[in-house]
């Protein structure tokens, strides 16, 4: 992801305010009213039942003061151990209670965030890409979750058990209440001191060890190329350098951590002193016990760790909620627009024909002009019309605009003036889901879902069985290959499992293109990456798996356009020729004169360079050279 | 390093040696910082029995300064302490990487046996872990501290009740730690099933170009709701466990408490205890479970920094894969590279001499064939696993330098590896390449497009791996970096593979020209008709050895295999 990209899309992709998160946390309890208030309770009672402890031991050292006897003491000794059986059951119901809570609020808005993510309408996602929408499915619902799952429910804990007791402290002696409140102004200076400068310290530190990481990576994947540049010393020196840069940011975290801690054990000292202080005080004038001072001070003292979990993980729970902000701003895009969108694709033959329903399909491109933003034309005066079954091939160099006329073809592009008709149906009258299921694109993006080899196959038609998964993967040519793999279709691939080959992953994806059965085909470069050997069998593979439907296919090898029925040839975004291979040879234009270098023997290149003519250079006899 | 025998015990002993000026100035801040934590409770007990009970007013002063003084030395102690055993933890994990890093990308290559996703887990993450026996260091020893310091001051108090408590609470400790096991398997795979959810969405999203182009929108996200589901299955038993140990040890320290000041509070009415004595006792029972807790901890943490420094020795201890002989670079010869009956892999006795001057196309029947070839021209295979000589320059490779080798040869893979930087940077290679002759290759390998789509143009920044580069855009780049760099020698493997027809017309007559020049020798293993028209000879491999050979006019006219091969 670069950088630019990123800040394009941060701006595309909406991020809740404060108020629209809290009320979407707000409508998500009040869904769950039983279990949100039975929680709440235990916890507040499990915390409650903590306070009982410290005010017994000062009763004792009252008892002990006023010369008690052993059943007194013992007594005592047995209301700390009911207390302590009855807060062990309160927290350990009201512990799980509360991550059953939390937990399935997050489940349910992590799932609308990603299925609001993957519909994101193509009109944004080729705006925004994919950048900004990985992060936040990615990196904020893990960040979220793991504050859920660990600090969260300490950080509950930890701020009711700061509440009550300051409660039993003001409930012990006022006075002595307002002396422990004492420390609460030099602990909230502390906090507001340490949250101005961690929060940025945190995001720089995760760019600074993400740096680190992909620098490593690169260096590491391209191995064989850092050795054959000699580059080595280059890249390691990169690495250290990134690796000391995050290193520094580290140190100055922790050492930023360091100086919270001290600010806060001058917080703790002052209200410790303070609280022993006014005990002395009230007990020289008998306003309070020496038992009551014992337990302020005991209650001030078992502050220490819950008032240092809350200032060492607010930062994280504030990341925390700046994640929740980008997810919900994520749940607030528009979901599926129709629920049949959601439902599994029926199987379509074309050709089968149904009511009202698609039957072979014809397709209709008119581009008056199209144009990226306010960049230079890509194409014009372009119109292109597909009959049923037929399949059409484009050819051109980079740049000449066929990925762009691929992409409006199959409606992943608006066109800036310029329509496209499915069977006489303008693509802007027809729902999005109806339109993807019916016009199928496989572009140059190769991507291998991880997984078993069966789930990604699935994606495209989650009911098929094995029988039709292996019935695709033979018609696309994966028989050989599949028969090798030791755990056939549940074979892990992708991220993790086995490495695929390019022409695989393209195998694969005419495979799925198979199952999903579209009307329409569009592929973009989908064979181009083969490796040489692989190159004629994938063009078999992607004949078969487009048999009978309605086919677009940008050419990159000549051989793949001989075999189509029509052929485009674009140049600086205009069609230049058109016609069957037949028509275009005799026609003795460019497709001519490029087949025919292609093809036969001899220099018939057209000798527009300057450059010396390598092929007419003059030829040696083996091994013999001019030295 | 690599020379001696590397262990994971190396590693650590090593990084301790490394790091000692921090790790012993650093232990000994924190043994003091949680000796005066472990005198607090005792001080509270001290105020309320001198001051607070007498209502002294110099005992309490006197008292506060004392308290006073204790914070600020326990402050100090810990702040000063734990930066020099985080910055010895910080510098040697750093230290561990850039180490990692120099063995992984040895010009020789490396014997870890690791693939890229191990190799990269283990600078991640396992220098960060094997550095942590600094860290174990500091706070084990901490720990010991407080649990002597506590333990003196409760013997000082009464000897059978200070026994008592020093029994008991580590028996609790430990009683509570059998649930450990349970615990930590289940938050295992609480973080496995998390893990594994978000990977699902990361890899769905990535991938949703792909899911769109066939209308799998729908089907993904089902599946994810499936996964996460799971997900929330487990860790809601994850969180009953965690429940269950939270109130098992409220409950048991409670327990705990209780027998503690019922036993003190009997010695106080007997008049064996001062108040401030019953206080301090009850106080440090409370106190004494901390550092005992960390000594468990210190030894999982030691545990793990163990299993980390085996993996990261495995790496800092390979042997180089291949030798570097010790001759500098010969003088050019009329034979440029020769392969001398070469047996590898699948080269059953290949021949092969590319001269000075001449553009050499290999075609390879079998691409298993071209690999092992590539391999061993890119250095990739080590001496004793290749029967026959490869010659550079008439003189056999493995006498010479490994730098006069890569001096002369140089492969650029089919998988083009790009680095994140400037197109300028991965066109320069680490050279200091006049701009022109960076043009100029560009323009021979017919990738102008790729600066003149951009603003920023031959500066534009390029991610990781090219990755916002098309894969035609890729490999002209790659070769453009190629031509650049102006080798003796340059050997190609199917370099146009994702260029269309038309482009690669034209890259096929630029590269020829800017290999013209008399010295140089080219090699282009490939079957594409375009890059084999502008070669001078072609060598065809089957089974392994040369089958046949001529220009590409000849064996296109008379060899009907060649012309399948190449005319797919």
């Amino acid at each position: 992801m670069s950088v630019e990209s990123t800040a394009a899309t941060r701006q595309l992709l909406p991020t809740a305010t404060a108020r629209q998160t809290w009320a979407a946390l707000r409508v998500e309890f009040v869904r769950l009213p039983g279990l949100s208030a039975t929680a709440g309770t235990l916890l507040v009672a499990a915390s409650a039942t903590g306070l009982v402890a410290p005010w017994v031991l000062g009763r004792l050292v009252d008892d002990v003061i006023a010369g008690s006897d052993t059943p007194r003491i013992v007594a005592w000794a047995g209301v700390i151990a009911g207390a302590a059986v009855l807060a062990g059951v309160l927290t350990a119901i009201g512990a799980a209670l509360t991550a059953r809570l939390g937990e399935t609020v997050l489940a349910r808005l992590r799932e609308r965030v990603l299925d609001r993510a993957l519909h994101l309408p193509s009109a944004t996602l080729e705006r925004a890409g994919t950048g900004d929408l990985v992060a936040r499915a990615g990196d904020d619902v893990a960040v979220v979750t793991n504050v859920i799952a660990t600090s969260g429910p300490a950080f509950l804990g930890a701020l009711l058990s700061i509440v009550l007791t300051a409660t039993g402290l003001f409930a012990l002696d006022w006075r002595l209440g307002l002396a422990g409140l004492a420390a609460a102004p030099a602990y909230a200076m502390a906090l507001s001191w340490y949250l101005r400068r961690s929060v940025p310290y945190y995001a720089r530190e995760r760019v600074a060890t993400g740096e680190r990481a992909q620098v490593m990576a690169g260096a590491l994947r391209g191995a064989a190329t850092v050795r054959a540049y000699r580059t080595e010393d280059a890249h390691v020196g990169r690495i250290a350098h990134r690796s000391a840069a995050a290193r520094d940011l580290s140190l100055e975290i922790f050492s930023l951590h360091m100086r919270l801690g001290l600010r806060m054990n001058r917080s703790e000292f002052v209200g410790l002193a303070a609280v022993l202080l006014v005990g002395f005080l009230l007990v020289r004038d008998d306003l309070a016990t020496v038992g009551a001072a014992t337990t302020a001070a005991l209650y001030f003292h078992r502050l220490f760790n819950p008032i240092g979990l809350l200032l060492f993980q607010s930062d994280s729970v504030l990341q925390a909620g700046a994640s929740l902000a980008r997810l919900v701003g994520v749940t607030s895009l528009p979901g599926a627009a129709s629920p049949d969108g959601c439902g599994p694709a029926t199987p379509r033959r074309p050709g089968a024909a149904e009511p009202g329903g698609p039957g072979p399909a014809t397709l209709e491109v008119v581009v008056d002009r199209h144009r990226y933003d306010d960049g230079p034309v890509v194409l014009r005066d372009v119109t292109l019309t597909l009959a049923p079954g037929e399949r059409v091939a484009l050819v051109g160099a980079s740049g000449a605009g066929k990925s762009t006329l691929a992409g409006i073809a199959a409606g992943i592009i608006a066109p800036t003036r310029g329509a496209v008709s499915l069977r006489g149906v303008p693509l802007a009258d027809l729902d999005e889901h109806r339109v993807r299921r019916e016009i199928a694109l496989i572009s140059q993006e190769v991507h291998v879902f991880a997984g078993t080899l069966g789930d990604d196959l699935r994606l495209a038609n989650p009911d098929a069985t094995d029988a039709e998964l292996t019935a695709a993967l033979d018609l696309v040519g994966v028989t050989n290959w599949l028969r090798a793999l030791p755990d056939g279709l549940d074979t892990r691939v992708g991220e993790g499992g086995r490495h695929l080959t390019a022409a695989q992953a393209q195998q694969l994806a005419l495979a799925r293109l198979v199952l999903a059965d579209p009307a329409v085909a569009v592929l973009d470069e989908a064979t181009a990456e083969a490796g040489s050997a692989g190159a004629r069998d994938l063009d078999r593979a992607a004949t078969a798996a487009t048999e009978g439907r309605t086919t677009l296919i940008v050419a990159h090898r000549l051989s793949q356009a001989a075999t189509a029925d029509r052929i485009v040839v674009m140049e600086h975004g205009r069609v230049v020729e058109h016609g069957t291979h037949g028509q275009l040879l005799e026609s003795g234009g460019g497709y001519s004169r490029l087949w025919r270098s292609w093809s036969t023997p001899g220099p018939v290149l057209a000798k527009g360079r300057d450059s010396e003519e390598p092929a007419a250079a003059p030829r040696r006899p083996l091994g013999v050279s001019p030295g | 390093m690599a020379a001696e025998k590397t262990s994971g015990g190396t590693v650590l002993r090593r990084a301790l040696r490394r790091q000692r000026a921090r790790v012993v100035a650093g232990t000994v801040l924190l043994c003091t910082h949680q000796a005066a934590e472990a005198l607090v409770p005792v001080a509270i007990a001290v105020i309320i029995d001198r001051a607070v009970a007498t209502g002294d007013v110099g005992a309490l002063l006197l008292s506060l300064a004392g308290l006073a003084v204790l914070f600020t030395v326990l402050a100090f102690a810990y702040r000063t302490g734990a930066r020099l055993a985080y910055a010895a933890l910080e510098q040697e994990a750093h230290l561990l990487r850039v180490e990692i890093a120099r063995s992984a990308l040895d010009p020789r290559g490396n014997r870890s046996g690791m693939r890229d996703g191990e190799l990269l887990s283990v600078t991640a993450s396992d220098a960060e872990l094997s550095a942590l026996v600094v860290r174990v260091a500091g706070l084990g020893a901490a720990a010991l501290t407080a649990i002597v310091v506590a333990a003196v001051a409760l013997l000082v108090v009464d000897v059978p009740l200070g026994l008592g408590v020093l029994v008991g609470v580590p028996l609790v400790v430990v009683a509570l730690q059998r649930m450990a096991p349970l615990l930590s398997r289940r938050s295992a795979a609480q973080q496995e099933a998390l893990a594994a959810t978000t990977s699902l969405a990361v890899d769905l999203v990535s991938g949703l170009r792909v899911l769109r182009g066939i209308g799998a929108q729908g089907h993904a996200a089902r599946r994810y709701a499936a996964a996460s589901r799971h997900a929330l299955d487990v860790t809601l038993r994850a969180a009953t466990t965690k429940g269950l140990h939270l109130g098992l040890t409220t409950t048991v320290n409670g327990l705990l408490l209780a027998a503690v000041a019922g036993v003190a509070g009997w010695l106080a009415i007997q008049g064996r205890l001062t108040i401030g004595e019953l206080v301090a006792v009850v106080g440090l029972a409370q106190f004494i479970a901390e550092p005992v807790q960390t000594l468990g901890y210190c030894v999982q943490l030691s545990a793990m920094a163990r299993a980390s420094a085996g993996r990261v020795a495995r790496v800092l201890g390979a042997e180089p894969l291949t030798r570097s002989g010790s001759a500098a670079a010969p003088h050019p010869a009329p034979s440029r590279l020769a392969l001398d009956t070469i047996g590898y892999a699948g080269l059953d006795g290949l021949c092969l001499r590319v001269g000075a001057g001449e553009v050499l196309g290999v075609l390879a029947h079998d691409p298993s064939e071209a690999d092992a070839l590539v391999a061993l021209l890119s250095g990739r295979v080590p001496r004793e696993d290749y029967r026959g000589t490869l010659y550079v320059d008439g003189v056999p490779a493995e006498g010479l330098h490994i730098d006069a080798v890569r001096g002369i040869l140089l492969v650029e893979q089919h998988d083009v590896a790009l680095f994140e930087g400037t197109l300028r940077a991965n066109l320069a290679a680490g050279a200091d390449a006049d701009e022109a002759v960076l043009r100029a290759a560009v323009r021979a390998a017919a990738a102008e497009d790729v600066l003149a789509a951009h603003p920023h143009g031959i500066d534009r920044l390029l991610t990781e791996r090219g990755a916002n580069l098309s894969g035609g855009q890729r490999q002209r780049v790659g070769l453009a970096r190629a031509l650049a760099a102006d080798p003796p020698v340059l050997v190609l493997h199917n370099p146009t593979t994702a260029v269309d027809a038309v482009t690669e017309a034209l890259l096929a007559e630029g590269l020829a020209s800017a290999r013209a020049a008399a010295a140089r020798g080219t090699v282009l293993i490939t079957n594409s008709p375009a890059l084999l028209r502008v070669t001078h000879r072609v060598v065809v491999i089957d089974r392994g050895r040369v089958v046949a050979e001529g220009p590409h006019e000849q064996l296109l006219a008379g060899d009907g295999r060649y012309r399948d091969e190449v005319l797919r």
